[in-house]
């Protein structure tokens, strides 16, 4: 099965690594991973920002390059894919053109962990994203379920399963694991005080409950976060699922 | 007796008009919602044990709240009772007319609510019927009327409520639909749903406020 | 003071921070175990929005049947266009009756439209009697939580004030404070010429108001004085008494995690003839204040809240920064839209930027209220009317122009990863350069990647294509 990968900026500018785990990840999955020619931004920034105009720009753009190309679009980001599922209709509501093009788009598009885990149950053969085939050391994972995957998209079983499948891997709770870490996109600039007491409620949990390893399926996220340990000099590795996957099944 | 009218002022009715004429132009191009709201529902959960019978769940939520429930086989029962509730206590009830149990030959002495408010608050103990008991969630519906005022629940510390079986239903729709006559000829109805509190005091509970802070049932035949 | 300085105060203050985290948790826990209890919660509540929504769509109607169920029943009917004009009501029926004395049950509304200082300049006396409100008016405060106005308060700091206003002596004891306010204000409900209270619904079929209480100073101020002044938004209302019902079931699980609160009263009318008591005189005043205009836009759906406040206690920057910051009657979540709504967007334009758009709050609404749409759509009208930082406005019209043409895009990205790297020391960046400088204040900055995804994935299918 093709599908379409659509990076997002922050994976493409900043962590480029991770979008070749996801890439990794979903082929051994049984997926073939086409990248569109031409992805930028979903436009999310703007959108948030109150500037409805630059955002149907962006995502003008972004739905031409999508709508050219066929099949499921995955992507490695709740909050992204959460804009281009509800957030592009709600833009283009006056233009019936847009907004039909748009919901084609959004009934394609898949949260990375929710294809993954749609994939493995499809297969009858366990080309188990997390398998094992040598054993890490043990790893007691906290897993962050970022706002827009959790409330916007619903995504709450596949990522908790999927760090769940990684045998060396520990999944470790911590308390008020669902609440919003902060990040907000522009937020954690633009009211950057009570986004960082957001963080530091956050990160105390985190740390209280003995995980060394923070694993979310949002980039924006885990930048905020990992930037909030490496502030504090706190020794807990940051990781996108696709990487923890990725790690668990290369020998 | 009272009468409908309305206001006359001219200031007011032309407030009335404008209003009523901002409502009709915004819900043209008001952005209001028809159908499904957005957003993952979660799953539907089940209320309490639902094989209980009225009287026992009734008993169940009152006492949940706090509030102590006696339960008598007979109506000298419940006079007994009661008079042991309100010995050698200062007395406010309903009118004996509207007591059930024949409960005010228990209450010789007491006050009603046609008594001075001065004299009503000095009452040590309220002594009511109900209209109502509501299973559902062990509240008391007392429906204001003759003889069935409202100050008796209301302004003692402590609330004696007697309840019949017949009163007992399960829930409160179920009352607004089986008492909307009786409702719709009386000002008030109110819903007492165990003794007065506050938490506003950082959050910690206080029993007692400006209601009674004692709520006692004597549930009867 | 800014929405932005006043947060800044809030996070600073450790007794707020304990009290805030003591008032969320409680409530978020009392909530969880009362919903637990409610059977077919969701279909409550989709019931519950639509009820609210027809009412919306049908508000004129629905107005003026209320307002004749109302007339029906004995009661008088009045309508305020404004505050202003709702409290200039309340004063002439006050004055007319020669009322001296007002005891005020909680409302809202009133504190919306400064009703107290209007009354006292008329020379009416007004006590509240909510404990809660009787404390903030005793110490000249303001309520931070729709539910529990005084949750910035301390036990210690409500002794304080009480030795100091009251002459009693000091306690931290809250059985001791709240038995202190008990004496005082039962004086006061036998003495009262007029009672004062809000609405929690009104019924549309057959002119029923509703007060949900837990105190019993609803249904003293609503017994014992002459008169009774009920002041209501338009936006109230409920259809039919099922509706009620349903509300009823979800509104005190939201709010305080009871089943029902302690009363529940439906007041039809000014007392009957066989009545022994009860007000001889019922007032309802409808109040706008805003409300039609709210209705006309995007955020007209707003107008379904049922000031539960579940939505405070679930908002992490609310249990942040705390009801004060937000600066006006309504804070939380429903304050973010609704104090814009009513007083202005221009002079509340931070307001709806003040949020991560977590969805929190649209999780526990009781009518299932989209709050983060009415952030989002407000942040837009911002956009539109009020002016914007430079750097904002040129930064996201060169980014949406950028990310539209790709290799310009791909050229201007590779120049920002270039300078970031400049700046960056093994791997990270501690001191990010104008806008992003809020990122490091509290954060470090990864640098971006050497060569982007998009760039490693062209040349890993071209070596593969390769071979």
């Amino acid at each position: 099965m093709i599908v379409q990968l659509f990076p997002t900026c922050l994976v493409n500018e900043f962590r480029p690594d991770v979008g070749m785990a996801v890439a990794r990840v979903l082929e051994r999955a049984g997926c073939e991973v086409a990248l569109p020619e031409g992805l930028t931004c979903c436009g999310q920034p703007a959108f948030n920002a109150g500037f409805h105009d630059e955002a149907r720009q962006v995502a003008r753009h972004t739905i031409g390059v999508l709508g050219a190309t066929d099949g499921p679009i995955v992507i490695p980001s709740g909050s992204c894919c959460d804009m281009l599922v509800h957030q592009n209709v709600e833009l283009f509501r006056d233009d019936a053109a847009m907004a039909d093009k748009a919901r084609k788009v959004a009934d394609r598009c898949r949260e990375f962990s929710q294809l993954v885990a749609e994939r493995l149950r499809a297969n009858a053969a366990p080309a188990a994203a997390g398998a094992a085939r040598r054993a890490p050391a043990s790893t007691r994972v906290a897993y962050h379920p970022s706002c827009h995957l959790q409330r916007g998209l619903g995504v709450t079983r596949e990522p908790r399963e999927l760090v769940g499948s990684v045998t060396t891997a520990e999944s470790v709770k911590f308390d008020e694991q669902d609440e919003c870490c902060g990040f907000g996109g522009l937020f954690s600039i633009k009211n950057a005080e009570i986004s960082a007491a957001m963080m530091d409620r956050k990160l105390a949990a985190i740390e209280a409950s003995g995980a060394d390893r923070l694993v979310s399926c949002d980039l924006g996220c885990l930048m905020h976060l990992e930037g909030g340990l490496r502030r504090r000099g706190a020794a807990i590795k940051v990781q996108h699922l696709a990487e923890l996957l990725d790690e668990a099944a290369t020998p | 007796m009272a009468r409908p009218r309305r206001d006359e002022e001219p200031h007011v009715s032309d407030a009335r008009a404008e209003i009523l004429a901002k409502i009709e132009r915004a819900v043209r191009t008001g952005r209001i919602p028809g159908g499904e709201p957005h957003g993952a529902p979660a799953a539907a959960k089940t209320a309490g044990d639902s094989t209980l019978s009225n009287a026992d769940r009734f008993i169940l939520e009152a006492r949940a709240l706090g509030v102590e429930v006696f339960v008598e086989w007979s109506a000298e029962a419940v006079r007994e009772r009661l008079a042991l509730l309100t010995s050698g206590k200062r007395v406010l009830a309903w009118h004996p007319n509207r007591l059930p149990y024949k409960a005010g030959d228990a209450l010789p002495g007491a006050v009603s609510g046609a008594a001075s408010k001065v004299e009503q608050a000095r009452a040590d103990v309220g002594v009511t019927g109900c209209h109502g008991a509501i299973a559902e969630t062990g509240s008391l519906a007392l429906i204001e009327g003759s003889g069935c005022s409202r100050t008796v629940s209301l302004l003692p510390p402590v609330h004696v409520a007697l309840v019949r079986r017949a009163d007992l239903i399960a829930t409160m729709g179920e009352f607004f639909t089986a008492r909307a006559d009786a409702m719709a000829q009386s000002a008030n109805c109110t819903f007492v749903t165990g003794p007065s509190r506050t938490a506003d005091i950082e959050l910690s509970l206080t029993i007692g406020v400006h209601g009674p802070g004692k709520v006692v049932v004597i549930l009867g035949p | 003071m800014t929405f932005a300085a006043r947060a800044r105060d809030a996070i600073g203050n450790h007794q707020l921070h304990v009290a805030l985290d003591r008032t969320t948790a409680q409530f978020g826990l009392r909530r969880s175990a009362a919903i637990a209890t409610l059977d077919q919660f969701d279909a409550v509540r989709n019931q519950a929005r639509a009820a609210k929504m027809q009412v919306l769509r049908t508000l004129g109607e629905s107005l003026q049947e209320f307002e004749r169920q109302l007339l029906a029943s004995g009661a008088r009917v009045h309508w305020a266009q404004t505050g202003e004009e709702a409290n200039q009501i309340v004063v002439d029926i006050a004055l007319k009756a020669g009322v001296r004395r007002v005891a005020k049950s909680k409302s809202m509304v009133s504190e919306e439209t400064h009703l107290n200082g209007a009354l006292e300049r008329a020379g009416v006396t007004v006590i509240e009697t909510d404990l809660g409100e009787y404390i903030v008016q005793l110490g000249n405060d303001r309520p931070s939580h729709i539910i529990a106005p005084i949750v910035h308060l301390t036990r210690e700091q409500v002794g304080r004030l009480m030795q100091e206003k009251l002459a009693v002596p000091y306690t931290d004891d809250t059985q001791t404070l709240a038995r202190y306010a008990r004496e005082r204000l039962r004086e006061e409900f036998l003495q009262a010429d007029m009672g004062l209270t809000g609405a929690n619904f009104g019924v549309v079929e057959n002119g029923t108001i509703c007060l949900v209480t837990n105190e019993g100073n609803g249904r003293m101020v609503t017994t014992l004085p002459r008169i009774h002044v009920a002041m209501m938004g338009i936006e109230k209302l409920v259809p039919t008494m099922a509706d009620l019902d349903r509300f009823l079931k979800l509104l005190a699980r939201s709010a305080t995690g009871q089943k029902l609160t302690t009363y529940t009263t439906l007041i039809r009318g000014p007392k009957r003839g066989g009545d022994d008591c009860g007000p001889e005189e019922l007032h309802v005043v409808l109040i706008d204040n805003g409300r039609s205009q709210m209705l006309a836009g995007e955020i007209a759906e707003i107008l379904g809240c049922i000031r539960c406040g579940a939505c405070l206690n679930a908002c992490p920057v609310y249990r942040t920064v705390g009801g004060h910051a937000y600066g006006d009657t309504y804070p939380g979540p429903v304050g973010a839209i609704v104090t814009p709504g009513l007083r202005g967007l221009d002079k509340h334009a931070e307001l709806p930027g003040a949020s991560s758009l977590c969805g929190a709050c649209r999780d526990v609404c009781p009518v299932r209220l989209d709050i983060p749409r009415m952030l989002l759509a407000l942040r837009h009208q911002a956009v539109e009317q009020t002016p914007q930082p430079l750097a904002l406005r040129v930064g996201l019209k060169a980014f949406a122009h950028l990310a539209s043409r790709p290799r310009l895009y791909r050229t201007a990205m590779s120049w920002v990863r270039r300078f970031l790297r400049s700046r960056a020391s093994d791997g990270w960046i501690h001191d990010a350069p104008g806008m992003a400088s809020g990122w490091t204040r509290f954060r470090e900055l990864r640098a971006p990647a050497a060569q982007s995804f998009e760039a490693q994935w062209r040349a890993r299918a071209a070596t593969k294509s390769r071979t």
